[in-house]
């Protein structure tokens, strides 16, 4: 009996009836909405259910991977549709995930698997200027900013969570912080990041 | 002989030396600054040059450097490279360092890990796991995207590149050095066009890293290499190898332990070739010019030594008394030279001359007697010619003198010679010698010359007035008039020298000369100043004369007349010629044995002034032939008895 009302309970959060939301606002150290930056709850105390969105596409459009950052729960595969007449290499050797999508026109058959959390650097071997991230988190409780700087984390059940916030181009990592959320309840979450100066790029080619 | 000679080669040489030394101080000293504004102006180019060779020199080294970045850089983004650096596996990684290193040829490679830590090194392995040697190359590097620099490893000089590699973010560093030694300097030589040389200055005494130098221009550069490094910014001169070289040091690094300087060098002498051919050229015309001057000096000199050498030859014989030395000159003269060679004929022409009137006058007493001889025209031994005798004598000077001392007498008797002689030199006479208290004179020798009986008969009047006009100064002295007593005879005498070679006497000798002397005695007899003979009497025009007798001289048969000049006609007064008149009449009828009617005239002359003796010696000749009756052979002349 117990045991069934946490599915309930579940289940009503999902449905949003008794759900809370989380705006996070990215500033960076002059108050400038930071675009790009990535916000994710982790639930305390316990594991962080699987979240339905499971694939994700990273696209090249005009040498460009689009979006320039994704994020994806652990265990998510992402398609690399190529858009352009060209081939590209994409390739990574991060850690979290090393693959290697030789060159390729159209959509590669077989999507890549991100099953472990991290950050992961794909770039494009014959293309230097190609750049893209993939944070990889353990929770569907995320959101991006967009040119705004505010990321919705909606659908949270109440509860303790770790809020992370990141971006590529963090000068130091930002401590997650923990909030506790009632049901119902859009609780602001101002963070302000350090970025570090325009990364340094390689000319294009 | 040799004397002169020598000298005037020494002027010449002395002539030649002065113009030559003159040319060749003027030269050096031209030459002298031309070379230091030469050597001024190749230094000053040679230094602008080493400079302008340094910056070409620094940016040699950034593109050489640019283009190690620019391999290494692609060659940090071989996919396979970066898949190697990936596996994190440091054997592989040293592995494909090695390879990579050796592609580029670079002297090693290493791997520096984000965080700074050397991840594999292909020089040094023991460095891994260490922070890496350079920090701020990848300072530099991580804020610029690649780093360049030069570092001294283990003693060398490297080029170090760092660059990121990018998977597409930076994961790591790459750091490639290249060494700098003395092949890769001979190398920057040829591009430099100098003498290259790596210095570093850390803490102890400079040392040199890399040259393109010998050993022993090295050493020498390392030795001073602190001082060259002080005054970097102008260069400066160092003996390089027994060498002068202008050497200028520009620091390229001054980061990490110790500071990097490269040292250009070029030798001076690389600098002044271009000048080498402009001082050859100078240096050429010089001796040219030299060469010149020493010859025209040298002719110049000759043609104004020679004749030097010969005037001064010639003066050596004309000293020893050879006035016949020939001197060459032109005539008229065409310079200084000739005007000296003629003023030197003239001179010992005029020498000659005066030393054979000495040797003449020493013998004779007269200047024309001189004059004659030195002509020529007068021959020792003597000639016959015609010529007016003169004697002189002065009255009753004895008498005269009988008061006076004897200075006083000498002086009064100089009076009187002097007058004699003014007069017969200026009436061209010849005071032929001085005869006690008189003296005699030659008119017409030695030089024969018109009119000499004319000029005497001038001389005697001339005499015979001055001697009056003595009168009023000895009246004054308490003394008696003077008078004098002068004869005159024109005859053809023998003129010549007499005498020995040593001493000789020109003089004129003959009966005529005895005559003269007799007239001169007659005057007392006749109380007139004058006595003429008949020649003297003939040679004369525009003189009143008063015939005074017909004299027969012992010894000769025919009788001479004699005549007394009273005055010249231009001086004539009537009343002096109406008695002059009676005379000669009186004169003639006596001679023509008119004795009554002669007697009558000389009665009545007898009391005209300056007749009275003459009346009373004819009064007396009328008693004696009134006395004789003399036959028809008389010719009315007087005898001379006396002498
Ligand atoms: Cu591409």
């Amino acid at each position: 009996m117990r045991a069934a009302r946490f599915p309930l309970i579940a289940l009503f959060a999902v449905g949003g009836v008794l759900a809370a939301s989380l705006e996070v606002t990215v500033r960076d150290e002059r108050g400038n909405p930071v675009e790009n930056a990535v916000a994710y709850a982790t639930p305390k105390g316990a594991p962080a259910p699987a979240g339905p969105k499971r694939t994700a596409a990273i696209e090249q459009i005009d040498k460009t991977f689009v979006p320039h950052v994704t994020v994806v729960q652990a265990g998510t595969t992402v398609q690399f549709p190529n858009r352009d007449p060209i081939r590209h290499h994409v390739y990574s050797f991060s850690p979290a995930k090393s693959f290697e999508i030789k060159l390729y026109a159209g959509t590669p058959p077989t999507p890549v698997l991100f099953d472990k959390p991290g950050e992961v650097v794909l770039g494009c071997n014959i293309h230097d200027n190609m750049l893209a991230f993939v944070l990889v988190v353990e929770t569907p409780y995320f959101a991006k900013t967009p040119r705004e700087g505010i990321a919705r984390l909606e659908q949270l059940p109440a509860g303790e969570y770790d809020v992370h916030v990141w971006h590529p181009a963090l000068a130091a990592p930002v401590p997650a912080r923990t909030v506790r959320l009632r049901a119902d309840e859009t609780a602001p979450f101002p963070a302000a990041v350090t970025l570090k100066a325009q990364p340094a790029r390689a000319p294009a080619r | 002989m040799k004397w002169p000679r020598f000298r005037a080669l020494r002027l010449q040489q002395r002539m030649v030396l002065l113009f030559v030394t003159l040319l060749m101080t003027v030269q050096l000293a031209s030459f002298y600054f031309i070379r230091v504004a030469i050597e001024e102006i190749a230094s000053q180019t040679l230094r602008e040059e080493l400079q302008v060779g340094a910056r070409v020199f620094r940016r040699l080294l950034d593109q050489n450097s640019q283009q190690l970045v620019e391999a290494t850089s692609v060659l940090t983004y071989d996919f396979g490279f970066r898949e190697a650096i990936a596996t994190r596996d440091r054997d592989t990684i040293l592995s494909a360092l090695r390879n990579h290193a050796s592609r580029i040829r670079a002297s090693g490679m290493a791997v520096v890990g984000l965080d700074g830590r050397v991840v594999a090194d292909t020089m040094d392995e023991a460095q891994t796991g260490g922070a890496y040697a350079f920090p701020d190359l990848v300072v530099q590097a991580e804020s610029q995207g690649r780093a360049s620099g030069m570092r001294v490893v283990g003693g060398k000089p490297y080029q170090v590149i760092v660059v990121p590699i990018r998977a597409p973010l930076p994961i790591a560093w790459v750091a490639m050095s290249f060494v700098i030694d003395d092949a890769s300097a001979r190398d920057l030589k040829t591009l430099a066009s100098s003498d290259v040389t790596f210095i570093e200055v850390s803490g102890g005494a400079p040392r040199v890293l890399a040259t393109t130098l010998e050993p022993g221009p090295r050493a020498a550069l390392e030795r001073s290499a602190a001082a060259v490094i002080a005054t970097s910014a102008e260069g400066s001169r160092l003996m390089l190898g027994g060498e002068d070289t202008e050497v200028l040091a520009t620091p390229i690094e001054r980061k990490g332990t110790g500071n990097l300087y490269s040292v250009l060098q070029r030798p001076v002498a690389a600098g002044l070739e271009p000048f080498r051919a402009l001082q050859l050229v100078l240096v050429l015309l010089a001796c040219l010019s030299l060469a010149v001057t020493a010859l025209v000096a040298n002719r110049l000199a000759r043609r104004l030594a020679l004749p030097l050498a010969r005037l001064a030859k010639a003066a050596g014989e004309v000293a020893k008394g050879r006035y016949d030395v020939a001197v060459q000159a032109n005539e008229p003269a065409r310079d200084e030279i000739d005007e000296l060679a003629l003023a030197f004929r003239g001179m010992t022409k005029g020498l000659a001359e005066r030393d054979k009137v000495r040797d003449v006058l020493g013998k004779v007493a007269s200047a024309a007697v001189a004059d004659e001889l030195m002509r020529g025209t007068v021959e020792l031994g003597g000639e016959e010619r015609e010529a007016t005798v003169m004697f002189t004598d002065i009255r009753n000077f004895t008498s005269l003198c009988e008061t006076l001392r004897p200075q006083e007498s000498l002086a009064l008797l100089n009076d009187f010679l002097t007058v004699i002689s003014e007069v017969v030199e200026q009436y061209r006479g010849v005071v032929d010698k001085y005869t006690g208290d008189g003296a005699m004179a030659v008119f017409g020798a030695p030089v024969a010359e018109p009119g000499d009986a004319q000029r005497a008969v001038e001389a005697a009047l001339e005499i015979r007035r001055r001697v009056l006009a003595l009168g009023p100064s000895l009246a004054a002295r308490g003394l008696p008039h003077p008078e004098i007593g002068i004869g005159l005879n024109t005859a053809r005498v023998i003129a010549g020298n007499i005498g020995s070679s040593s001493r000789l006497n020109y003089t004129v000798l003959g009966d005529g000369v005895n005559l003269a002397s007799r007239f001169e005695g007659l005057t007392k007899r006749y109380r007139v100043p004058i006595v003429v003979g008949e020649l003297t009497q003939r040679g004369c025009t525009g003189v009143i004369f008063r015939e005074l007798d017909k004299v027969r001289v012992r010894g000769r048969v025919e009788p001479v007349r004699i005549f007394e000049p009273l005055q010249l006609a231009r001086d004539a007064t009537t009343r002096a010629g109406r008695a002059l008149d009676t005379w000669h009449a009186a004169l003639a009828d006596y001679r023509e044995r008119r004795w009554d009617r002669a007697r009558g005239l000389f009665e009545r002359l007898e009391h005209e002034p300056g007749y009275e003796r003459l009346a009373e010696i004819y009064l007396g000749y009328l008693a004696d032939v009134a006395a004789r009756q003399p036959g028809p052979e008389w010719d009315a002349a007087f005898t001379l008895f006396e002498k």
